[in-house]
């Protein structure tokens, strides 16, 4: 057949050589993807104005938009699980998420992005906006880890390598502030219910409340290491998350100490949750209990007093990011992600129903 | 039902009229029809009797016009719409009616299944009242044996009436009066063939809901428009949902699990349900709170599952939900375990099968015990209730034996223990002549009769357990020489074993041993030392003995035991020596013939022993000789001595046999 010189036939195997070329790049591709996926962890993650949409970032810098709609919905399968869209927005991870009404805002390695909503709905995803760090490092620009957004004066605060807060006017995209006092990289920032507060948690080992008017000093130092009955010198000083509750009464945090809520008017800790062999990374107040997730493959409840009130098992070993839905009542669900490329989704919050795919 | 009266009494008239043609049925049924009415009215049943033998005919054509009597009468007081007294006054009428032989015993039971047939569930209530009641009557024997059969379809016509959801109490009482009125071992409410309830569906919600979104609309644009869903409802699980109800089908029908591709998506749906349990942990504080306050709490009962999906959320959370549901895993599992004689062939566990039952068994326990209120508790009495429900199934799989010991059996166990009783003793008696006990069964009648004398088995030589003090302590003497060289930690006396044995020994053989005790010295300190002690006393008496036991090896063998400080050589002089014997002989002279009866040889011996021998010398040697070889062993100093004495020959016991010495008279 093949020494037949028939033109028709050379293009033929041409085309045949073409395609074996395509496969072979594409099961590449795959190899790759498939890698990705086993190594991948999700850092943030935020819901949607509506409450319908899951969005979450992975460390490769690709942000998901998955539906909680669907996925609850009593046809779902596997494919609804999966992300609606997804979009590479950086070169590296993507450590925070936040959204506003108009904007999803994504932080990470670089600049801070503004994307809009209407734009991702209709899987046209394009940056609306960005603000760039003022200072750079010797290598490169340096990494925003978390965000914090003030929906009353459309504020935005960002903390990160630079061992500083900013805050950020997105009204006029300007920086507003800057707090500066921590000696080691922010992890954690988290804003006051009413007043004009916020609380910052970082690597060296304190939490600092600022009063967000004035660029000055910070109001407050906490300094868990420093008290015994959180502190864990195995697991380090620093710390993780931290949490204000809506009262602006109790603040709860913990990293390398252990997790314990603070009484914000006497700045002493209250009780301590014990989880052992757990450095909390994220926490948050949700109706009367904390739930906390970190370094084991749980999340846990607790009560406010300190009880334990349940540990649920999840996918993940190490917990990054939780979210729970309270834009939507019937989409009231909480979302766990972590060091894998499934994000548990609990229904009743005290077992996983159902895992998203973030492929 | 009034036209199938009126059938029925169509019926009887016209085979009446038939058998009978001299009997007037339809008159006497008028006429019986009256009397009823007027005794019902004064409650006189004897009138009832008189009325009955009035009327002219046989008795089985009168019982017939009787029955069909009473049966107008109660369709006339259903029609009437009495009350349910009327009712029960006929069917006591009937009643005593049957117990005067006027009636057909079965017209009770018609009359009442008539009743049931055509009044309303309520008045059956009350009616049933009265049959509960009268237990005891229709269980009496006139009533039983004809009526049990109407009862029981009557019950059952009542119960297929009845709404299962709506009139559960008064089902309840109709299964409890049926449980009193019919015998304990009556298998027609049974379950014979372990057959399962397949009508009880449990439905779900299994159709595409319709979600608030389309999937076909969200490929286009994720925009949606606000307010489609109803605000306040809780997001619902379907996937877990759909698992969890789809197992009740596996309850409904355990033989399922026994299909492959359903026994595996029973696994992956039970791994599901149990894991969201295990996950869900229930409120510990709020179940022990709502427990103090109503310790008594009234149980709720649904004979149902409710099974809409927006109760799913609600129902994960209720510890009693979650007790039916880990208790049905139970029992189904139990009943996958279980030896069951009507199960198929084919329906056999598979290792990974009996694996899987097994852990997951254990962790639905796990889970009961800790779900509160007073989850170990429940947990051990479901446990306890599971095990009881093995026996019923072996009952059942030995095809359901009655409980009723039969009365026969009973009479031939007792008297049975009594006559063995008896016969004991004499049976020793029969059978003592022949020496031969029989024992019961061949192998003790065996052992027995090894040897039948018990004591002479005991006195027997190889029961001489006890060794000689000589023999068990000869390592202690060798060692208790200095000479030997032994070091004292290597002594026998130290060994424990060795002197518990040595004390029970000496206590029972040597005479040192009470001595020791009562003496005034002091006392011991250890056993040890004290055993070396004893061991150099008996050590002291050794050498004496040992010398005096090769003397009188011979003795010793016959009577150890008197031995043993006894004085010897005094059985050495009861023989009789060869020049003693002589001696006799020669002092004998013709005296010999009266010692030879004293020696118990008769006038023919004597005779005999003359005339073989000429002189007396001769005859009284021939005379000696063969008394020491006719006594053998028993010829001895004593016996003739005696003999001597008898026949008046003291000289020659002094002259001879006393110059040895001792000799006991």
């Amino acid at each position: 057949m093949l020494h037949v010189c028939d033109p028709l036939q050379e293009s033929c195997c041409f085309s045949l050589w073409f395609q074996f070329f395509e496969m072979a790049l594409s099961l590449e591709e795959e190899i790759r993807r498939q890698r990705q996926q086993m190594h991948m962890t999700v850092y943030a993650q935020c819901i949607s104005p509506n409450g319908k949409y899951l969005v979450a970032g992975n460390n490769y810098g690709t942000i998901a938009v998955f539906s909680i709609t669907a996925s609850l919905s009593a046809e779902a399968n596997k494919e609804t699980w999966k992300p609606l869209v997804s979009f590479k927005a950086y070169d590296g991870a993507i450590y925070a998420l936040v959204s506003t009404e108009k904007f999803l805002i994504s932080a990470g390695c670089g600049d801070i992005k503004g994307w809009a909503w209407t734009d991702v709905f209709q899987k046209n995803p394009k940056v609306s906006w960005s603000l760039s760090l003022p200072a750079s490092s010797n290598f490169g620009a340096f990494e925003t880890n978390a965000l914090a957004y003030s929906t009353k004066d459309n504020v935005l605060y960002s903390g990160g390598g630079d061992c500083k807060v900013y805050a950020w006017d997105l009204e006029s995209g300007t920086k507003k502030e800057t707090l500066s006092g921590h000696t080691d990289y922010v992890h954690c920032v988290s804003l006051y219910n009413q007043s004009q507060q916020l609380a910052s948690s970082a690597e060296d080992g304190s939490v600092r409340i600022w009063d967000a008017r004035t660029s000055g000093e910070a109001v407050h130092i906490i300094e868990p290491h420093k008290h015994e009955e959180c502190a864990r010198p195995q697991h380090g000083k620093w710390v993780g998350c931290v949490s204000v509750d809506a009262g602006e009464e109790w603040l709860v945090c913990g990293g390398g100490p252990s997790l314990s809520l603070w009484h914000l008017r006497s700045l002493t800790p209250t009780v301590t949750f014990d989880a052992p062999n757990c450095c909390p990374q994220v926490v948050t107040f949700h109706e009367d209990s904390i739930i906390s997730g970190g370094s084991t493959p749980f999340v846990y409840h607790w009560n406010i007093n300190g009880d334990p009130k349940t540990k649920v098992p999840c996918t993940a070993t190490r917990v990054f990011s939780l979210a729970v839905n309270t834009e939507s009542e019937s989409n009231k669900v909480l979302c766990v992600s972590g060091n894998s490329s499934l994000i548990d989704v609990y229904t009743n919050f005290g077992y996983r129903a159902f895992s998203l795919d973030f492929c | 039902m009034q036209c199938g009266l009126a059938i029925s009494s169509g019926y009887h008239t016209s085979l009446a009229k038939m058998a009978a043609p001299t009997f007037d049925f339809v008159n006497a049924r008028q006429t019986f029809s009256e009397s009823i009415e007027e005794a019902r009215q004064n409650n006189e049943s004897d009138k009832l009797k008189q009325q009955s033998t009035a009327v002219d005919g046989s008795e089985a054509e009168k019982k017939v016009a009787l029955d069909q009597a009473f049966r107008d009468v109660m369709m006339n007081l259903v029609v009437k719409g009495s009350g349910c007294e009327h009712f029960t006054a006929l069917i006591n009428l009937s009643i005593e009616a049957v117990h005067l032989g006027i009636c057909s015993p079965a017209t009770p039971f018609l009359l009442l299944s008539d009743v049931f047939e055509s009044v309303t569930i309520n008045i059956c209530d009350k009616v049933f009242k009265f049959v509960e009641e009268r237990v005891d009557t229709w269980k009496s024997n006139v009533l039983y044996t004809s009526g049990k059969n109407f009862l029981l379809r009557m019950c059952n016509d009542l119960l297929r009436r009845l709404s299962k959801s709506q009139n559960t109490v008064f089902c309840g009482r109709i299964q409890l009066f049926l449980a009193r009125f019919f015998p304990l071992d009556e298998k027609s409410g049974l379950n014979l063939i372990s057959q399962f309830h397949l009508d009880n569906v449990t439905s779900y919600n299994t159709e595409q809901l319709d979600g608030p979104l389309k999937s076909e609309d969200k490929d286009e644009t994720m925009e949606v428009e606000e307010g489609e869903m109803s605000a306040g409802t809780s997001p619902i699980d379907y996937l877990l949902y759909r698992k969890f109800w789809a197992l009740q089908d596996y309850f409904r029908n355990p033989t399922q699990c026994y299909i492959k591709d359903k026994w595996r998506v029973f696994q992956r749906n039970t791994k599901a349900v149990l894991g969201a349990f295990s996950s869900l942990k229930l409120d510990d504080v709020t179940a022990s709170k709502s427990q103090d306050e109503t310790p008594t709490e009234k149980h709720v009962f649904f004979s149902k599952y409710l099974t809409s999906e927006k109760l799913y959320d609600l129902q994960l959370n209720d510890a009693s939900f979650r007790r039916y549901v880990l208790l049905q895993f139970l029992i189904l599992f139990q009943y996958l375990n279980q030896h069951v004689k009507f199960k198929g062939a084919q329906q056999v566990l598979t290792d990974d099968m009996s694996q899987f039952i097994k852990t997951t068994t254990e962790t639905v326990y796990d889970l009961l015990k800790e779900t509160s209120p007073r989850g170990e508790e429940f947990a051990k009495t479901i446990q306890h209730i599971l095990s009881r429900e093995e026996h019923w199934n072996t009952w059942k799989n030995e095809g359901c034996q009655s409980y009723i010991r039969e009365k026969p059996d009973a009479t031939q166990v007792q008297p049975k223990p009594r006559a063995r009783k008896r016969s004991l003793g004499e049976e020793l008696r029969i059978n003592a002549p022949n020496k031969k006990i029989d024992m019961g069964s061949p192998e003790l009648t065996r052992l027995w009769n090894i040897c039948p004398d018990n004591l002479e088995a005991c006195r027997a030589e190889n029961r001489i357990f006890i060794p000689t003090l000589e023999d068990y302590f000869e390592d202690a003497i060798e060692q208790a020489d200095p000479g030997a060289m032994i070091e004292q930690e290597y002594k026998v006396v130290n060994n424990s074993n060795f002197a518990w044995c040595a004390l029970r020994l000496l206590a029972r053989r040597s005479p040192y041993f009470f001595q020791t005790i009562t003496s005034t010295q002091a006392p011991v300190k250890s056993v040890p030392s004290y055993l070396e002690m004893m061991v150099t006393k008996l050590a002291k008496d050794m050498p004496q003995t040992s010398i005096e036991e090769l003397k009188t090896e011979a003795v010793v063998e016959e009577n150890d035991d008197l031995l043993k400080g006894g004085e010897e050589g005094l059985e050495k002089s009861n023989f009789l020596l060869a020049e003693e014997v002589d001696a006799v002989v020669a002092r004998l002279g013709e005296n010999w013939k009266t010692l030879a009866v004293e020696l118990n040889f008769t006038d023919e011996e004597i005779g005999n022993v003359q005339t073989e021998n000429l002189e007396v010398k001769e005859q009284a040697r021939a005379m000696m000789a063969a008394w020491l070889v006719k006594e053998g062993e028993q010829a001895t100093r004593d016996e003739l001595s005696k003999a001597l004495l008898e026949s008046g020959l003291n000289d020659i016991i002094e002259s001879v046999l006393s110059d040895n010495g001792k000799t006991d008279l």
